[in-house]
Protein backbone atom coordinates (compact mmCIF):
# COMPACT_ATOMS: atom_id res chain seq x y z
CA UNK A 1 0.00 0.00 0.00
CA UNK A 2 0.75 3.52 -0.81
CA UNK A 3 -0.28 6.14 1.02
CA UNK A 4 0.05 9.38 -1.36
CA UNK A 5 1.23 12.75 -0.24
CA UNK A 6 -0.67 15.63 -2.62
CA UNK A 7 1.11 19.08 -3.10
CA UNK A 8 0.20 20.96 0.61
CA UNK A 9 -0.16 17.62 2.32
CA UNK A 10 0.98 15.60 4.77
CA UNK A 11 0.58 11.76 6.15
CA UNK A 12 1.68 9.92 9.38
CA UNK A 13 2.05 5.95 9.53
CA UNK A 14 3.02 3.54 11.78
CA UNK A 15 1.70 0.59 9.62
CA UNK A 16 4.71 -1.80 8.30
CA UNK A 17 3.10 -2.69 5.31
CA UNK A 18 3.02 0.97 3.85
CA UNK A 19 5.26 3.14 2.05
CA UNK A 20 4.46 7.24 2.10
CA UNK A 21 4.96 9.35 -1.30
CA UNK A 22 5.16 12.34 -2.65
CA UNK A 23 5.49 13.43 -6.25
CA UNK A 24 7.08 15.81 -7.94
CA UNK A 25 8.68 17.92 -5.63
CA UNK A 26 9.92 20.93 -7.74
CA UNK A 27 10.59 24.25 -5.60
CA UNK A 28 8.25 22.48 -2.70
CA UNK A 29 10.13 20.72 -0.10
CA UNK A 30 9.56 17.23 0.92
CA UNK A 31 9.98 16.44 4.64
CA UNK A 32 10.13 13.46 5.87
CA UNK A 33 10.82 11.92 9.58
CA UNK A 34 11.44 8.47 10.77
CA UNK A 35 11.83 7.11 13.99
CA UNK A 36 13.23 3.68 14.12
CA UNK A 37 12.35 2.38 17.37
CA UNK A 38 8.13 2.58 16.94
CA UNK A 39 8.35 2.49 13.08
CA UNK A 40 6.39 5.41 12.53
CA UNK A 41 6.92 7.52 9.41
CA UNK A 42 5.46 11.33 8.32
CA UNK A 43 6.04 13.32 5.74
CA UNK A 44 5.17 16.69 4.39
CA UNK A 45 4.90 18.56 1.17
CA UNK A 46 5.24 22.43 1.68
CA UNK A 47 5.32 25.17 -1.61
CA UNK A 48 6.16 28.14 0.57
CA UNK A 49 8.21 28.97 3.47
CA UNK A 50 5.98 31.38 5.62
CA UNK A 51 2.55 31.43 6.34
CA UNK A 52 2.43 35.16 7.17
CA UNK A 53 2.06 35.78 3.10
CA UNK A 54 -2.09 34.89 3.46
CA UNK A 55 -3.52 33.72 6.79
CA UNK A 56 -6.58 32.82 5.31
CA UNK A 57 -4.84 30.23 3.38
CA UNK A 58 -2.69 29.19 6.27
CA UNK A 59 -5.92 28.55 8.09
CA UNK A 60 -7.66 26.51 5.54
CA UNK A 61 -4.25 24.94 4.51
CA UNK A 62 -1.49 24.69 6.82
CA UNK A 63 0.33 22.72 4.98
CA UNK A 64 0.78 24.83 2.30
CA UNK A 65 3.61 26.64 4.43
CA UNK A 66 7.04 25.64 5.78
CA UNK A 67 6.21 27.08 9.65
CA UNK A 68 3.11 25.94 10.07
CA UNK A 69 3.32 22.52 8.34
CA UNK A 70 6.45 21.38 10.22
CA UNK A 71 5.19 21.86 13.68
CA UNK A 72 2.40 19.73 12.76
CA UNK A 73 4.47 16.89 11.29
CA UNK A 74 6.08 16.59 14.20
CA UNK A 75 3.13 16.73 16.71
CA UNK A 76 1.35 13.87 14.63
CA UNK A 77 4.32 11.74 14.84
CA UNK A 78 4.37 12.40 18.43
CA UNK A 79 1.08 11.29 18.96
CA UNK A 80 2.05 7.92 17.21
CA UNK A 81 4.60 7.33 19.77
CA UNK A 82 7.29 8.99 17.82
CA UNK A 83 10.35 10.79 20.14
CA UNK A 84 12.14 13.87 18.92
CA UNK A 85 15.31 12.66 20.36
CA UNK A 86 15.19 9.47 18.23
CA UNK A 87 13.88 11.09 14.93
CA UNK A 88 15.74 10.49 11.42
CA UNK A 89 15.00 13.08 9.36
CA UNK A 90 15.47 13.74 5.63
CA UNK A 91 14.83 16.24 2.92
CA UNK A 92 14.09 17.20 -0.87
CA UNK A 93 13.25 19.58 -3.01
CA UNK A 94 13.86 23.67 -2.95
CA UNK A 95 14.82 23.17 -6.59
CA UNK A 96 15.18 26.02 -8.67
CA UNK A 97 15.33 27.58 -12.13
CA UNK A 98 18.48 29.04 -13.63
CA UNK A 99 19.16 32.46 -12.76
CA UNK A 100 16.68 32.57 -9.89
CA UNK A 101 18.04 34.92 -7.57
CA UNK A 102 17.45 36.50 -4.18
CA UNK A 103 13.54 36.36 -2.74
CA UNK A 104 12.38 35.21 -6.48
CA UNK A 105 14.15 32.17 -5.24
CA UNK A 106 11.42 30.23 -3.81
CA UNK A 107 13.64 26.84 -3.73
CA UNK A 108 15.78 28.36 -1.76
CA UNK A 109 13.94 30.08 0.57
CA UNK A 110 11.85 26.99 1.31
CA UNK A 111 15.11 25.44 2.36
CA UNK A 112 15.97 28.47 4.29
CA UNK A 113 12.52 28.19 6.44
CA UNK A 114 13.27 24.74 7.71
CA UNK A 115 17.03 25.37 8.41
CA UNK A 116 16.16 27.96 10.37
CA UNK A 117 13.20 26.45 12.81
CA UNK A 118 14.96 23.48 12.68
CA UNK A 119 18.24 25.71 14.62
CA UNK A 120 15.67 27.44 16.79
CA UNK A 121 14.51 23.93 17.77
CA UNK A 122 17.83 22.06 17.75
CA UNK A 123 16.64 19.28 15.26
CA UNK A 124 19.45 18.27 13.16
CA UNK A 125 18.71 17.21 9.15
CA UNK A 126 20.67 13.25 8.60
CA UNK A 127 20.59 13.42 4.62
CA UNK A 128 19.14 15.83 2.39
CA UNK A 129 18.69 16.05 -1.56
CA UNK A 130 18.14 19.91 -1.78
CA UNK A 131 18.64 22.33 -4.51
CA UNK A 132 19.84 21.96 -8.34
CA UNK A 133 17.38 22.30 -11.31
CA UNK A 134 16.02 19.23 -11.57
CA UNK A 135 12.75 17.90 -9.42
CA UNK A 136 12.25 14.67 -7.37
CA UNK A 137 9.66 11.60 -5.89
CA UNK A 138 10.66 10.70 -2.18
CA UNK A 139 9.41 7.62 -0.74
CA UNK A 140 9.88 6.29 2.59
CA UNK A 141 8.97 1.91 3.32
CA UNK A 142 7.80 2.41 7.20
CA UNK A 143 8.91 -1.54 7.62
CA UNK A 144 12.59 -0.45 7.17
CA UNK A 145 12.89 3.43 7.24
CA UNK A 146 13.84 3.36 3.82
CA UNK A 147 14.09 6.37 1.98
CA UNK A 148 14.31 6.31 -2.19
CA UNK A 149 14.35 9.37 -4.30
CA UNK A 150 13.60 9.78 -7.90
CA UNK A 151 14.40 12.26 -10.52
CA UNK A 152 12.20 12.70 -13.97
CA UNK A 153 14.16 10.58 -16.76
CA UNK A 154 16.22 8.32 -14.14
CA UNK A 155 15.25 5.60 -12.07
CA UNK A 156 14.48 5.56 -8.37
CA UNK A 157 17.73 5.49 -5.75
CA UNK A 158 17.70 4.30 -2.42
CA UNK A 159 19.68 7.12 0.08
CA UNK B 1 20.98 16.24 -37.82
CA UNK B 2 17.13 16.22 -38.74
CA UNK B 3 16.70 18.88 -40.96
CA UNK B 4 13.70 21.09 -41.51
CA UNK B 5 11.80 19.14 -44.14
CA UNK B 6 11.52 16.34 -41.95
CA UNK B 7 10.97 18.01 -39.24
CA UNK B 8 7.78 19.28 -41.01
CA UNK B 9 7.35 16.07 -42.39
CA UNK B 10 6.79 15.05 -39.05
CA UNK B 11 3.95 17.97 -38.16
CA UNK B 12 2.07 16.45 -40.75
CA UNK B 13 1.77 13.16 -39.65
CA UNK B 14 0.63 14.69 -36.54
CA UNK B 15 -3.24 14.52 -35.77
CA UNK B 16 -4.27 17.89 -35.70
CA UNK B 17 -6.59 19.00 -33.19
CA UNK B 18 -9.97 19.35 -33.90
CA UNK B 19 -10.77 22.67 -36.65
CA UNK B 20 -13.45 23.56 -33.76
CA UNK B 21 -10.98 24.54 -31.67
CA UNK B 22 -8.77 26.80 -34.68
CA UNK B 23 -12.02 28.57 -35.46
CA UNK B 24 -12.67 29.35 -31.81
CA UNK B 25 -9.28 30.97 -31.45
CA UNK B 26 -9.72 32.64 -34.28
CA UNK B 27 -13.05 34.14 -32.69
CA UNK B 28 -11.27 34.58 -29.35
CA UNK B 29 -8.79 36.61 -30.58
CA UNK B 30 -10.92 39.26 -32.13
CA UNK B 31 -12.35 41.67 -29.27
CA UNK B 32 -15.47 42.45 -31.27
CA UNK B 33 -16.37 38.69 -31.03
CA UNK B 34 -19.86 38.68 -29.47
CA UNK B 35 -21.50 35.43 -27.49
CA UNK B 36 -23.52 34.22 -30.33
CA UNK B 37 -20.09 34.16 -32.51
CA UNK B 38 -18.71 31.60 -29.88
CA UNK B 39 -22.01 29.82 -29.86
CA UNK B 40 -22.26 29.03 -33.58
CA UNK B 41 -18.67 28.14 -33.83
CA UNK B 42 -19.04 25.17 -31.57
CA UNK B 43 -22.54 24.38 -32.45
CA UNK B 44 -21.14 23.50 -35.97
CA UNK B 45 -19.48 20.48 -34.59
CA UNK B 46 -21.80 18.06 -33.45
CA UNK B 47 -19.78 15.94 -31.44
CA UNK B 48 -18.03 19.02 -29.78
CA UNK B 49 -21.72 20.16 -28.64
CA UNK B 50 -22.65 16.98 -27.14
CA UNK B 51 -19.92 16.53 -25.50
CA UNK B 52 -19.51 20.33 -23.78
CA UNK B 53 -23.21 19.73 -23.07
CA UNK B 54 -22.86 16.48 -21.26
CA UNK B 55 -19.55 18.01 -19.21
CA UNK B 56 -21.70 20.90 -18.59
CA UNK B 57 -24.46 18.92 -17.23
CA UNK B 58 -22.23 17.06 -14.77
CA UNK B 59 -22.84 17.03 -11.27
CA UNK B 60 -19.35 18.70 -11.28
CA UNK B 61 -20.80 22.34 -12.41
CA UNK B 62 -24.25 21.17 -10.57
CA UNK B 63 -26.53 24.00 -12.93
CA UNK B 64 -30.24 24.16 -11.16
CA UNK B 65 -31.47 23.32 -14.71
CA UNK B 66 -29.68 21.33 -17.66
CA UNK B 67 -28.10 23.32 -20.39
CA UNK B 68 -29.87 22.13 -23.98
CA UNK B 69 -27.80 24.05 -26.40
CA UNK B 70 -24.68 25.35 -26.20
CA UNK B 71 -26.32 29.25 -26.27
CA UNK B 72 -27.88 27.60 -23.08
CA UNK B 73 -24.57 26.68 -21.51
CA UNK B 74 -23.27 29.88 -22.69
CA UNK B 75 -25.77 31.73 -20.75
CA UNK B 76 -25.44 29.98 -17.27
CA UNK B 77 -21.56 29.36 -17.51
CA UNK B 78 -20.60 32.37 -19.11
CA UNK B 79 -18.69 32.35 -22.54
CA UNK B 80 -15.10 32.00 -21.04
CA UNK B 81 -15.94 28.94 -19.15
CA UNK B 82 -17.44 27.02 -22.62
CA UNK B 83 -14.34 28.46 -24.61
CA UNK B 84 -12.47 26.84 -21.90
CA UNK B 85 -14.46 23.74 -21.66
CA UNK B 86 -13.87 23.66 -25.70
CA UNK B 87 -10.13 24.43 -25.92
CA UNK B 88 -9.48 21.51 -22.41
CA UNK B 89 -11.50 18.63 -24.73
CA UNK B 90 -9.58 19.88 -27.83
CA UNK B 91 -6.28 19.56 -26.39
CA UNK B 92 -6.03 16.43 -24.56
CA UNK B 93 -5.74 13.80 -27.28
CA UNK B 94 -2.52 15.67 -28.26
CA UNK B 95 -1.55 16.48 -25.48
CA UNK B 96 -2.14 13.56 -23.50
CA UNK B 97 0.01 11.41 -24.64
CA UNK B 98 3.38 9.88 -22.84
CA UNK B 99 6.47 12.61 -23.39
CA UNK B 100 9.12 9.85 -23.41
CA UNK B 101 12.18 12.00 -24.21
CA UNK B 102 10.65 14.83 -21.62
CA UNK B 103 10.77 11.73 -19.02
CA UNK B 104 6.64 12.50 -18.59
CA UNK B 105 4.33 9.77 -17.95
CA UNK B 106 1.01 9.41 -19.82
CA UNK B 107 -1.28 12.50 -18.88
CA UNK B 108 1.41 14.45 -17.25
CA UNK B 109 1.96 17.19 -20.31
CA UNK B 110 -1.77 17.93 -20.22
CA UNK B 111 -1.92 18.39 -16.31
CA UNK B 112 1.10 20.57 -17.02
CA UNK B 113 -0.74 22.58 -19.60
CA UNK B 114 -3.86 23.07 -18.30
CA UNK B 115 -2.06 24.42 -14.95
CA UNK B 116 -0.23 26.24 -16.92
CA UNK B 117 -3.09 27.61 -18.45
CA UNK B 118 -5.21 28.18 -15.21
CA UNK B 119 -2.14 30.19 -14.05
CA UNK B 120 -1.44 32.26 -17.09
CA UNK B 121 -5.45 32.78 -16.71
CA UNK B 122 -4.56 34.32 -12.77
CA UNK B 123 -1.77 35.83 -13.88
CA UNK B 124 -3.69 37.84 -16.34
CA UNK B 125 -6.57 38.67 -13.75
CA UNK B 126 -3.97 40.13 -11.28
CA UNK B 127 -2.21 42.17 -13.87
CA UNK B 128 -5.47 43.68 -15.47
CA UNK B 129 -4.41 42.26 -18.58
CA UNK B 130 -7.40 42.07 -21.64
CA UNK B 131 -7.23 39.11 -23.34
CA UNK B 132 -7.77 36.13 -20.56
CA UNK B 133 -8.68 33.79 -23.12
CA UNK B 134 -6.15 34.13 -25.46
CA UNK B 135 -3.45 33.86 -23.04
CA UNK B 136 -5.14 30.82 -21.39
CA UNK B 137 -4.91 29.02 -24.47
CA UNK B 138 -1.33 30.29 -25.09
CA UNK B 139 -0.73 28.91 -21.89
CA UNK B 140 -2.72 25.57 -22.18
CA UNK B 141 -0.61 24.70 -26.26
CA UNK B 142 2.44 26.58 -25.60
CA UNK B 143 4.57 23.68 -25.54
CA UNK B 144 3.17 21.69 -28.25
CA UNK B 145 6.09 21.37 -30.02
CA UNK B 146 7.35 18.95 -27.49
CA UNK B 147 5.19 16.53 -28.99
CA UNK B 148 7.36 15.99 -31.93
CA UNK B 149 10.86 16.92 -30.55
CA UNK B 150 10.60 14.56 -27.61
CA UNK B 151 11.39 11.27 -29.94
CA UNK B 152 14.55 13.27 -30.91
CA UNK B 153 15.24 14.16 -27.40
CA UNK B 154 15.25 10.87 -26.46
CA UNK B 155 17.36 9.74 -28.90
CA UNK B 156 20.27 12.61 -27.99
CA UNK B 157 19.57 12.71 -24.22
CA UNK B 158 22.80 11.92 -23.25
CA UNK B 159 24.33 14.72 -25.56
CA UNK B 160 21.33 16.89 -24.06
CA UNK B 161 22.31 16.29 -20.53
CA UNK B 162 26.28 16.99 -20.82
CA UNK B 163 25.27 20.09 -22.54
CA UNK B 164 23.08 20.92 -19.46
CA UNK B 165 24.68 19.60 -16.64
CA UNK B 166 28.30 20.50 -17.84
CA UNK B 167 28.10 23.30 -20.22
CA UNK B 168 25.50 25.55 -18.45
CA UNK B 169 23.01 25.74 -21.54
CA UNK B 170 19.45 25.59 -20.86
CA UNK B 171 17.37 23.09 -21.87
CA UNK B 172 15.91 24.87 -24.18
CA UNK B 173 19.79 26.22 -25.14
CA UNK B 174 20.56 22.38 -25.73
CA UNK B 175 17.76 21.53 -28.31
CA UNK B 176 18.70 24.35 -29.98
CA UNK B 177 22.86 23.42 -30.15
CA UNK B 178 21.69 20.15 -30.40
CA UNK B 179 18.45 19.93 -33.46
CA UNK B 180 19.01 23.65 -34.75
CA UNK B 181 15.69 24.25 -33.63
CA UNK B 182 13.71 24.54 -30.11
CA UNK B 183 10.25 23.12 -28.72
CA UNK B 184 9.41 26.87 -28.80
CA UNK B 185 10.11 27.54 -32.77
CA UNK B 186 9.42 24.02 -33.48
CA UNK B 187 5.29 24.54 -31.36
CA UNK B 188 4.86 27.57 -33.44
CA UNK B 189 5.65 25.77 -36.54
CA UNK B 190 3.03 23.43 -35.72
CA UNK B 191 0.78 26.56 -34.75
CA UNK B 192 1.56 27.96 -38.59
CA UNK B 193 0.88 24.70 -40.40
CA UNK B 194 -2.23 24.22 -38.06
CA UNK B 195 -3.04 27.72 -39.04
CA UNK B 196 -3.32 28.88 -35.27
CA UNK B 197 -3.76 33.17 -36.03
CA UNK B 198 -0.81 35.24 -35.78
CA UNK B 199 -0.95 36.34 -32.28
CA UNK B 200 -1.25 32.69 -30.78
CA UNK B 201 2.18 31.77 -32.99
CA UNK B 202 3.98 34.29 -31.70
CA UNK B 203 3.42 33.71 -28.37
CA UNK B 204 3.98 30.43 -28.66
CA UNK B 205 7.74 31.02 -30.57
CA UNK B 206 8.44 33.64 -27.62
CA UNK B 207 7.33 31.55 -24.31
CA UNK B 208 11.02 31.23 -22.78
CA UNK B 209 11.26 35.01 -23.80
CA UNK B 210 14.48 33.91 -25.58
CA UNK B 211 14.49 36.95 -27.34
CA UNK B 212 14.62 39.23 -24.26
CA UNK B 213 12.49 42.04 -26.26
CA UNK B 214 9.50 40.13 -26.22
CA UNK B 215 9.44 40.85 -22.49
CA UNK B 216 8.01 43.63 -23.16
CA UNK B 217 4.56 42.63 -24.77
CA UNK B 218 2.72 41.86 -21.13
CA UNK B 219 0.84 38.74 -22.61
CA UNK B 220 3.80 36.57 -23.30
CA UNK B 221 5.64 37.97 -20.09
CA UNK B 222 2.17 36.01 -18.58
CA UNK B 223 2.78 32.96 -20.36
CA UNK B 224 6.43 32.96 -19.65
CA UNK B 225 5.83 33.72 -15.92
CA UNK B 226 3.39 30.56 -15.46
CA UNK B 227 5.21 28.58 -17.16
CA UNK B 228 7.82 29.27 -14.41
CA UNK B 229 5.25 29.10 -11.81
CA UNK B 230 4.68 25.58 -13.38
CA UNK B 231 8.32 24.68 -13.15
CA UNK B 232 8.82 25.52 -9.58
CA UNK B 233 5.72 23.69 -8.61
CA UNK B 234 7.10 20.39 -10.30
CA UNK B 235 4.25 20.70 -12.92
CA UNK B 236 5.31 18.67 -16.33
CA UNK B 237 8.85 18.54 -15.09
CA UNK B 238 10.46 15.95 -16.46
CA UNK B 239 13.92 15.02 -17.87
CA UNK B 240 14.22 18.87 -18.73
CA UNK B 241 14.13 19.75 -14.89
CA UNK B 242 13.81 23.57 -13.92
CA UNK B 243 16.86 23.95 -16.19
CA UNK B 244 15.27 26.99 -17.96
CA UNK B 245 16.42 30.58 -17.46
CA UNK B 246 14.21 32.39 -15.08
CA UNK B 247 14.57 36.84 -16.23
CA UNK B 248 14.24 39.10 -13.08
CA UNK B 249 13.34 41.82 -15.43
CA UNK B 250 10.58 40.24 -17.29
CA UNK B 251 9.05 39.60 -13.66
CA UNK B 252 9.88 43.87 -13.14
CA UNK B 253 8.32 44.49 -16.59
CA UNK B 254 5.20 43.03 -15.21
CA UNK B 255 5.54 44.61 -11.95
CA UNK B 256 5.38 41.29 -10.15
CA UNK B 257 7.18 40.82 -6.44
CA UNK B 258 8.11 37.92 -5.31
CA UNK B 259 5.27 37.57 -2.71
CA UNK B 260 3.07 38.40 -5.69
CA UNK B 261 4.47 35.11 -7.13
CA UNK B 262 3.90 33.24 -4.09
CA UNK B 263 0.30 34.01 -3.32
CA UNK B 264 -0.62 33.00 -6.98
CA UNK B 265 1.30 29.99 -6.12
CA UNK B 266 -0.92 30.04 -2.50
CA UNK B 267 -3.94 30.55 -4.72
CA UNK B 268 -3.12 27.28 -7.08
CA UNK B 269 -2.40 24.93 -4.17
CA UNK B 270 -6.40 25.74 -3.36
CA UNK B 271 -7.33 25.21 -7.08
CA UNK B 272 -5.66 22.32 -7.80
CA UNK B 273 -7.95 20.14 -6.41
CA UNK B 274 -10.37 21.69 -8.53
CA UNK B 275 -8.47 21.27 -11.52
CA UNK B 276 -7.81 17.62 -11.59
CA UNK B 277 -11.58 16.88 -10.62
CA UNK B 278 -12.33 18.84 -14.06
CA UNK B 279 -9.58 17.04 -15.88
CA UNK B 280 -11.63 13.92 -15.14
CA UNK B 281 -14.71 15.15 -16.33
CA UNK B 282 -13.57 16.46 -19.64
Amino acid sequence: MKQIVGVADMKVSNNTGESIITYSLGSCIGLVIYDPVVKVAGMLHYMLPESSLDKDKARAKPYMFADSGIPRLFKSAYQLGAVKQRLKIYAAGGAEILDQKGFFNIGKRNYMALKKMFFKNNVMINKQNVGGNVNRTVRIEIATGDIFVKTSGSKEVKI
Amino acid sequence: MTTIQEFIKEIKNLKPIPAVANQLLAVVDNPDSSMEDIANVIQYDPIMTASVLKTCNSAFFGLKNPAESIKDAVNMMGTDQIIELVLLKSGTQTLGKKQEGYGLEEGDMWKYSVSSAVIAKQVAVNLGLKNKNTIFTAALLKDIGKIILEKHVAQSSKKIKNLVENKNLSFREAEKKVFGIDHAELGAMIAKMWKFTPRMIKIIRHHHLTDETMMEDKEIAAVYLADCICMMMGMGVGADGLAYRFKNQAMNKLGMKADDIALIIAQFGVDMQEIEELLNIV
